[in-house]
C-alpha cells in the first residue's frame, strides 16, 4: 500500500516540478530600447505628442479631489487644470487611457514570460515592511518632483529627450544625478 | 571588409547603424522650414484653375457671424494699416515677415490686404512651402467695403436682388457698416473699426477653447 | 506633409483615446520585455550593476530622435505641430533632483511602477499610491509655491537653438554620446557584475 501511495505522490511532486515555469531571462535591452523609440516615434507620427505617465496621475487626483470636494477643487489652480470647465471628466484624458494601456501590455509581457508573482521587490539586508514604506516615500517624491518638472522620465526623459526639448535634457541629467548622488543611503536597501 | 562585419556582435551592429545616421544627419539639413524650397509650379496653377483658391467677402461675412473658428484671417498690410482698421478677428503678418511667420499646415488660412496683388503674392509665398489651405479674400478690404460694409442696391432691383438686400442690411450693420440705396458716394472711411480687430487674437492652432487639453505628461 | 494626423483632423478625439490605449499597451509591453519591471533591476542603474534603465532609455530616445528628424527633413512630419513643454529651468532642475532620489529610494518611475504593478508587485502598488499622494501635496501647496513653478520659464527651446548649432549637427553629436555612454555602461556592468540582480538565480 505505502509502496503505491509513494508512487502516487512522485508521479505528483514530478509534475509540479515541470508545471513550475521558469520566468524567461529579459530581452536585449538596446533591441527593447529601439521598440519603445519606434512607439514613441508612432505616437509623434499618429498623435503629434509623445508619451506619459505622471499625467495620468494627476488626473486621478484632480478627479479625486473633485469628487470629494468640488470646491475646493475648483479653487485651487493646480486642480482647475485638469478639471477644466468642469464638463468633461477628468479621466477622459488621453493620457490616463495611454496609462491604462501599460498595465495591459506590462501584464500581458510578463504573461508571456513567466514574471507574473505576487512579491516585494527588495535587496536581501532590508526587511518587507520598511521597503514598502520607502517605496511609498520614493513615491511621493517622485509625484512631487513629476509635478515641479511637468513630467517624469516617460514624459519629459524620453519624449522631450527625442524631441531635444532643452529642459527636458536638463530634467534628465538632474534625475540621473540624483539617483547616483543619493545611491550611497539607499545601499542597503538594494545590495 | 565583410569578414569584420560578420564578426560585430548584435549590440555593436547597431552602434555603427546609429553612427552612421547620425553621420547622414550632419548634412541632410533643417527639419524646420527653410527659406529655400521647390516648388512644384504645375500643382500651384492648378490649383488656381477651380477659383477654389479664393474667398468672396459674402461668405466670409458669414463665416464670422455664425462663429466659425476653423480658420485664420491673415492681414498682410503694415501696422499702421492694420491698426486703423481691419477685419475681426484678424492677425497682421506683414507680407515681408511671411515666410518667416508662424503658421501651422493644418489651418485655414485666409489672405488679405487693400486688393488682390498683396494676397496673391502672400499666397504664392505659401503654396510654395507646401501649404495646402490658403486662400484669398476675393477683392480684399475693397470687397470688403464694397460688398459687406456698404453694399448697394442697384437703381433697379430685381425682386430678388431686393431681398437678398434686407440681408446684407443686415448684415452691414452687424459689422458697423451700413447699407447704401443708390448712388451714395462713401468717402468717410469707417471709423468703425471693430475694436476687436487689434486684442487678442491667438485663435490660431486647436479651435477646442480652453478645454482643459493639456497635452502635458 | 500630414503628419502628425491627429492635428490634420484625420480622425476625432474619441478615437484619439482608444489610440491612447493601444499606445499604451506597445509602451507597457516594452518596458516589461526590458526588465523594467524590477525595482531591483531599476535600481541596479545607480549601482552601476544593471545598467538597463540607461541602455533602453536612450537607445528609445536616440531612434526616436532620429525617426523625428528624418521624417522631418523628407517633409512627412511638421515638427512644429508635436507638442513641447516649455522649458522652465530652476523648477525642472529641482524636479528632476527630487524625482532621481525618489526613484532610488522607491525603485520606480511611473510608467514602471505601472508595469510593475501589473505584473504583481505590491511594492510598485506602495510606490503609486505615494505618488498620488505626492501629488496630491504638490497640489495643497500648489498656491505658495506657484510663482518658483513658474519660474526662469525660457519657452520653447530645442538644444540647436540653445546651442546655436545645426539641428542635424546636435543629433549627431547625442549619438554619439549615446554609444559612448552604452560602450561605458557595458565596462560598468563587467566590474560590477557581482551585485546585478540579473545575474541571479
Amino acid at each position: 500500500m505505502t509502496s503505491l501511495a509513494k508512487k502516487i505522490s512522485e508521479l505528483f511532486t514530478k509534475d509540479i516540478e515541470i508545471v513550475e515555469v521558469k520566468p524567461k531571462p529579459y530581452s536585449n535591452p538596446y533591441l527593447t530600447g529601439i521598440g519603445l523609440g519606434l512607439v514613441l516615434l508612432l505616437s509623434f507620427v499618429i498623435m503629434g505628442r509623445g508619451l506619459g505617465a505622471s499625467g495620468a496621475m494627476s488626473s486621478l487626483v484632480a478627479f479625486g479631489v473633485q469628487t470629494i470636494s468640488p470646491e475646493h477643487a475648483t479653487s485651487n489652480e493646480f486642480y482647475k487644470e485638469y478639471i477644466g470647465d468642469g464638463t468633461t471628466n477628468p479621466l477622459k484624458d488621453w493620457l490616463v487611457f495611454e496609462v491604462l494601456g501599460v498595465l495591459v501590455g506590462g501584464f500581458v509581457s510578463g504573461a508571456l514570460a513567466g514574471r507574473i508573482k505576487k512579491r516585494v521587490e527588495k535587496g536581501p539586508k532590508i526587511s518587507k515592511s520598511k521597503r514598502l514604506l520607502f517605496a511609498f516615500l520614493g513615491g511621493s517624491m517622485m509625484g512631487f518632483g513629476a509635478k515641479l518638472a511637468r513630467g517624469c522620465t516617460s514624459g519629459q526623459a524620453l519624449t522631450g529627450g527625442a524631441l531635444l526639448n532643452l529642459g527636458s535634457w536638463i530634467f534628465m541629467i538632474m534625475v540621473f544625478a540624483g539617483g547616483y548622488a543619493f545611491a550611497y543611503f539607499m545601499r542597503r536597501q538594494w545590495l | 571588409m565583410k569578414n569584420i562585419l560578420s564578426k560585430l556582435s548584435l549590440n555593436q551592429k547597431l552602434g555603427l547603424i546609429a553612427i552612421l545616421l547620425g553621420l547622414i544627419a550632419l548634412v541632410a539639413g533643417n527639419p524646420f522650414d527653410s527659406n529655400e524650397v521647390k516648388v512644384n509650379i504645375k500643382d500651384i496653377a492648378l490649383s488656381t484653375v477651380k477659383n477654389s483658391d479664393k474667398i468672396k467677402p459674402e461668405t466670409l461675412a458669414e463665416w464670422l457671424i455664425e462663429g466659425k473658428s476653423d480658420f485664420v484671417l491673415i492681414d498682410l498690410r503694415n501696422p499702421e494699416e492694420f491698426e486703423k482698421y481691419t477685419l475681426p478677428e484678424a492677425e497682421n503678418i506683414p507680407l515681408v515677415t511671411l515666410p518667416e511667420a508662424e503658421l501651422y499646415r493644418n489651418q485655414k488660412l485666409i489672405l488679405f490686404a487693400d486688393d488682390n496683388l498683396r494676397a496673391a503674392q502672400g499666397w504664392y509665398i505659401l503654396k510654395s512651402k507646401g501649404f495646402k489651405n490658403v486662400y484669398i479674400l476675393d477683392g480684399g478690404l475693397e470687397g470688403w467695403k464694397n460688398n459687406v460694409l456698404f453694399p448697394r442696391l442697384s437703381s433697379n432691383p430685381t425682386k430678388e436682388e431686393l431681398s437678398q438686400f434686407e440681408k446684407k442690411k443686415a448684415i452691414a450693420k452687424y459689422f458697423g457698416g451700413q447699407a447704401l440705396t443708390d448712388s451714395g458716394k462713401v468717402e468717410t472711411k469707417p471709423e468703425i473699426s471693430l475694436p476687436a480687430s487689434s486684442s487678442q487674437q491667438k485663435t490660431a492652432g486647436a479651435p477646442q477653447p480652453k478645454k482643459k487639453k493639456r497635452e502635458g505628461c | 506633409m500630414n503628419a502628425p494626423f491627429f492635428k490634420f483632423g484625420y480622425f476625432n478625439t474619441e478615437i484619439s483615446l482608444v489610440i491612447a490605449f493601444i499606445i499604451g499597451i506597445a509602451f507597457g509591453f516594452s518596458l516589461e520585455r526590458g526588465g523594467f519591471g524590477s525595482a531591483r533591476i531599476l535600481a541596479a542603474q545607480f549601482y552601476l550593476s544593471n545598467m538597463r534603465v540607461l541602455k533602453v532609455m536612450f537607445s528609445a530616445i536616440v531612434t526616436a530622435m532620429l525617426g523625428v528628424y528624418y521624417l522631418g527633413v523628407i517633409g512627412f512630419l511638421d515638427l512644429k505641430l508635436i507638442y513641447m513643454t516649455e522649458t522652465y529651468v530652476l523648477p525642472q532642475a529641482l524636479g528632476g533632483l527630487i524625482l532621481g532620489i525618489g526613484f532610488v529610494i522607491g525603485g520606480y518611475c511611473p510608467g514602471t511602477s505601472v508595469v510593475s504593478f501589473a505584473t504583481g508587485s505590491l511594492d510598485a502598488l506602495m510606490y503609486i499610491l505615494g505618488a498620488l499622494f505626492g501629488i496630491f501635496v504638490f497640489g495643497e501647496v500648489y498656491p505658495l509655491i506657484a510663482n518658483f513653478y513658474n519660474s526662469t520659464n525660457m519657452g520653447v527651446v530645442r538644444l540647436p537653438e540653445a546651442l546655436h548649432l545645426p539641428y542635424g549637427l546636435v543629433v549627431f553629436l547625442v549619438v554619439v554620446m549615446a554609444v559612448g555612454a552604452f560602450a561605458l555602461a557595458e565596462w560598468a556592468e563587467k566590474k560590477f557584475a557581482f551585485r546585478n540582480p540579473e545575474n541571479e538565480k
